[in-house]
């Protein structure tokens, strides 16, 4: 990436170790209907369905595809763990995300598509925007998360053994037993 | 012609220094010139071009080697001229301790309290002679002094020494060195055999890198192409803090030796903690074949290398392949780093109050995803690993205090009030350029 480039991208915003990323795009006229299409078969593959919970980005908290404007804009709106600049080379060098997307943005103008991962590049960082504002309403990494539901899902199994109340008694277990009544 | 990649790298036109192994043992001499006369700097890069041998020039084991580097500030020095000033990358523009918010080097580590005149304007020309003893050594800095000696618009203003400790180990005790990736068409085999030799362009410009791309490239050609950044760091070790440390937290020498090998990732011999987990394995650490030939797949939530240990951050290697959010070839680098000082003898715990540590270096084509990812992503910070509130445990930077998580059955271990260990005493960016680049600089008429 050229000097220049660097300085027409407007990072994103971040809340804790996460950052908001953002980006617009012009449909092509006439695709409206196959995007969707696209999109839709996106959401049916393996990890990106409903209940999934594997996007093969795994520090992406969650993303969204929207189309806007009577379907001539779309939207790509995300938020992941990591100063987004950082990451940006290697997003562009992870096949498997890169393949998914292209499907979608086959539909977009400008884009001139794969293999030319250079241009896809620009092409995508050009239609980035910063977030105006941005809050979350939690912190955490994806990582942290996931330990925490870990957590979270051993002590309930630990709370449905008969002996739980009495397994809880020793000193050193009170911040557990503190969360055990509810 | 590289028989094993079919990639060429124009070997007789880079400096070795640049990217072939130091020498071990070694002794060595950093030196930094400010250019006050143009002239006088232009004769100079005359000279220090005849010093500066290509990489074709090299046996298979080190030899002595002169390096000469740039800072932005010594390019300007020379009349390089404006355009091409701009095309090099802006962190190398910038400077080190322009940088040092990015990269952490605040508080004892900050620019304001660095070594003279490490960080200054003055900072130009940083000229390396590493040798194999102290005769070879002598006779080359007696070459590279007569080079800038006589030139009255020359001036020394900064030497510093180095040299292997006669354990072979730096100053926490560790052999150094051994990780470090392979270059296609250097002609110098993987040490990792996982781990394919990284194109050249990630460590030299002019050669498509991993993104398939050029890496950009200041102009004219002559001038970037053959060319690698090169970072310097002095980097003071507090060993008698580190060791005081360890002491307090461990019940036994065994103990101390554990605790030391989890925050580093390898053993002292340099045996890693993949291959052997629970003792140091002095055959193993020593053998170039096996030392390096490991990964962390197996081992996701750390029992036998902790994810947060030093060299685990600094090349977690297999381990985050499966994350999708990160190429780990992208951010490789190769490290030429020394030793200064004399070691703290075996044992003591109390600082005698000398300078001890290493000079840290680093060669590579991208200073932003290379060296300040690597420094900023992996070792300052622990978002990537899932523990935002941990940095390295050996050199990360702590304003304060900081953690180190140890997985370990039944019971993780948590290492608290974990002080700095490593403070930076100044450093910068340099630019190596090519042979015909030295020519080209010495030759400039503006
Ligand atoms: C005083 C400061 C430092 C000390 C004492 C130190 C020490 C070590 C040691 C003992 C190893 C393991 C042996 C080896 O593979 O060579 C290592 C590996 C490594 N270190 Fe450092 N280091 C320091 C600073 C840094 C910094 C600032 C960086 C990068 C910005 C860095 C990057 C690496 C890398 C890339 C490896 C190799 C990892 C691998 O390939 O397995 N180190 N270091």
């Amino acid at each position: 990436m050229t000097a220049a480039d660097d300085a027409a991208i407007a990072p994103g915003r971040s809340v804790g170790p996460t950052s908001e990323f953002s980006l617009f795009f012009r449909v092509k006229p006439g695709e409206a209907a196959p995007l969707r299409a696209a999109l839709t078969s996106l959401q049916d593959t393996p990890g990106y369905r409903p209940g999934d919970y594997g996007i093969t980005i795994q520090t992406i908290h969650e993303a969204r595809f929207v189309l806007f404007d009577d379907d001539t804009r779309l939207a790509f709106i995300t938020s992941f763990d990591g100063p987004w600049e950082a990451y940006m080379d290697d997003f562009f060098t992870s096949g498997p995300t890169l393949a998914l997307f292209d499907a979608v943005f086959n539909h977009v103008e400008g884009y001139e598509g794969l293999p030319d991962v250079a241009a896809v590049r620009s092409f995508v960082l050009g239609a980035e925007q910063g977030a105006a504002a941005y809050a979350r309403n939690y912190g955490g990494t994806v990582k942290e998360i996931r330990k925490a539901q870990r957590v979270n899902a051993a002590f309930q199994a630990v709370l449905d053994h008969p002996q739980a109340a009495e397994a809880l008694q020793h000193p050193a277990l009170q911040p557990l037993l503190d969360e055990a009544a509810d | 012609m590289d028989a094993t990649t079919g990639v060429s790298l124009e070997l007789d036109d880079i400096q070795a220094g640049a990217l072939y192994e130091r020498p071990s043992p070694y002794v060595g001499t950093y030196l930094l010139l400010c250019i006050r006369d143009r002239r006088d700097g232009r004769e100079l890069v005359r000279r220090l071009r005849r010093l500066v041998e290509p990489a074709t020039a090299v046996g298979p084991v080190g030899e002595t080697s002169v390096t000469v580097a740039f800072t932005y500030r010594g390019l300007e020095a020379l009349g390089v001229p404006q355009a091409s000033l701009d095309s090099f990358s802006p962190e190398f523009r910038q400077g080190m301790a322009a940088r040092a918010a990015v990269l952490g080097d605040t508080g004892e580590s900050g620019p304001e309290r660095w070594e003279e005149p490490l960080g200054s304007p003055d900072v130009h020309v940083a000229i390396a002679v590493l040798s194999p003893d102290e005769t070879q050594l002598e006779q080359v800095a007696v070459r590279a002094r007569e080079a800038h000696a006589e030139l009255p618009g020359i001036e020394l203003i900064w030497r510093q020494d180095c040299h292997q400790l006669a354990t072979g180990r730096t100053s926490f005790g560790f052999k150094d060195g051994i990780g470090q990736p392979a270059v296609e068409g250097s002609g110098r085999p993987p040490t990792d055999p996982r781990e394919r030799p990284l194109k050249a362009g990630e460590v030299v410009l002019g050669y498509p890198d991993e993104t398939g791309d050029l890496p950009p490239m200041p102009v004219p050609d002559v001038l970037g192409r053959n060319g690698t950044y090169v970072v310097f760091r002095k980097l003071h070790t507090k060993v008698a803090a580190y060791r005081s440390y360890l002491r307090a937290r461990s019940a036994t020498r065994a103990e101390e030796d554990l605790l030391g090998a989890k925050m580093v990732g390898r053993w002292q011999s340099g045996a890693p903690l993949a291959l052997t987990p629970d003792e140091d394995d002095g055959e193993l650490g020593g053998d170039p074949r096996r030392n390096n030939d490991f990964g962390f797949g197996d081992d996701p939530r750390g029992f036998k290398c902790p994810v947060g240990a030093h060299a685990r951050r600094a090349n977690p290697r297999d381990a985050l392949d499966h994350e999708g959010s990160v190429d780990v070839r992208l951010h490789r680098m190769i490290r030429r780093g020394t030793s200064y000082g004399p070691p703290l003898p075996e044992g003591v715990t109390d600082d005698d109050g000398i300078d001890r540590g290493i000079i840290f270096v680093f060669a590579g084509a991208h200073l932003k995803r290379q060296f300040e990812f690597v420094k900023t992503q992996w070792l300052n910070d622990g978002i990537f690993i899932g523990a935002p509130l941990e940095s390295d445990p050996l050199v990360g930077p702590r304003d304060g205090v900081g953690s180190f998580t140890v997985p370990q059955r039944p019971i993780r271990r948590r290492l608290q009030d974990l002080p700095p260990f490593v403070v930076t005493r100044g450093g910068e960016y340099c630019f190596a350029p090519s042979l015909s680049a030295l020519a080209w600089l010495a030759d400039l008429d503006t």
